[in-house]
């Protein structure tokens, strides 16, 4: 087996194995918030999600795409996906801060958002300039 | 910016699934190329010529 085949079927798993994490911290936070249904719940619901990635895998090849990330065009529309996803909750966070600044409040937790989100744009854009 | 994919795919009788495992991508992804939906990258377009034996531009029309 190739280097590059075992880091293809090894990447298959950053997937579900990452929708678990987040269960089993959704199943902690329950615990530790004396919510046992929230954080059941939560844990069914993500390994319900990991596990239908995993299985619609071979049926779907943009699923599988997404899961092995050997597709190009596949990782590209993800990229957009994301760049979307990303640029939607980050009008929502400001929205929402300006929202709460206006109903005399301190604008938390949007503020902290709103400022995680331009220190992280401006290291990703100076860790993209130094590598390109 | 129009391509021969599909013209040099069926010469040779194979399908969008084999020439796609052939240069490591979806068949979604060769059927895109061949309908002008998606420019490849470099990589993948020279992956293409090489695999049938052109060149990039052979196979890619940088005019059209």
């Amino acid at each position: 087996m190739s280097t590059h085949e075992s880091t293809v079927r090894n990447r298959k798993w950053v997937t579900p194995v990452t929708a678990l994490a987040i269960g089993l911290g959704y199943l902690v936070a329950g615990l530790l918030g004396d919510n046992l249904e929230f954080g059941v719940f939560g844990l069914v619901l993500m390994v319900a999600v990991g596990g239908a990635f995993w299985l619609v895998r071979t049926r779907s090849e943009t699923v599988a795409g997404l899961l092995d990330r050997r597709d190009e065009r596949i990782n590209a529309i993800d990229a957009s996906a994301s760049l979307f996803a990303g640029m939607t909750t980050l009008a929502v966070v400001l929205g929402a801060f300006m929202v709460e600044i206006a109903r005399g409040q301190d604008g938390m937790p949007y503020a902290a958002l709103g400022a995680v989100a331009g220190v992280a744009y401006v290291a990703a854009l100076v860790w993209g300039r130094l590598r390109r | 910016m129009k391509n021969v994919v599909k013209e040099l795919r069926s010469s040779q009788g194979l399908s969008q699934a084999t020439l796609a495992i052939s240069v490591g991508v979806s068949r979604q992804t060769i059927n895109s190329i061949e309908s002008g939906r998606y420019l490849p990258s470099l990589p993948l377009a020279i992956a293409l010529a090489r695999f049938f034996g052109a060149t990039v531009e052979e196979v890619f029309d940088v005019d059209a």
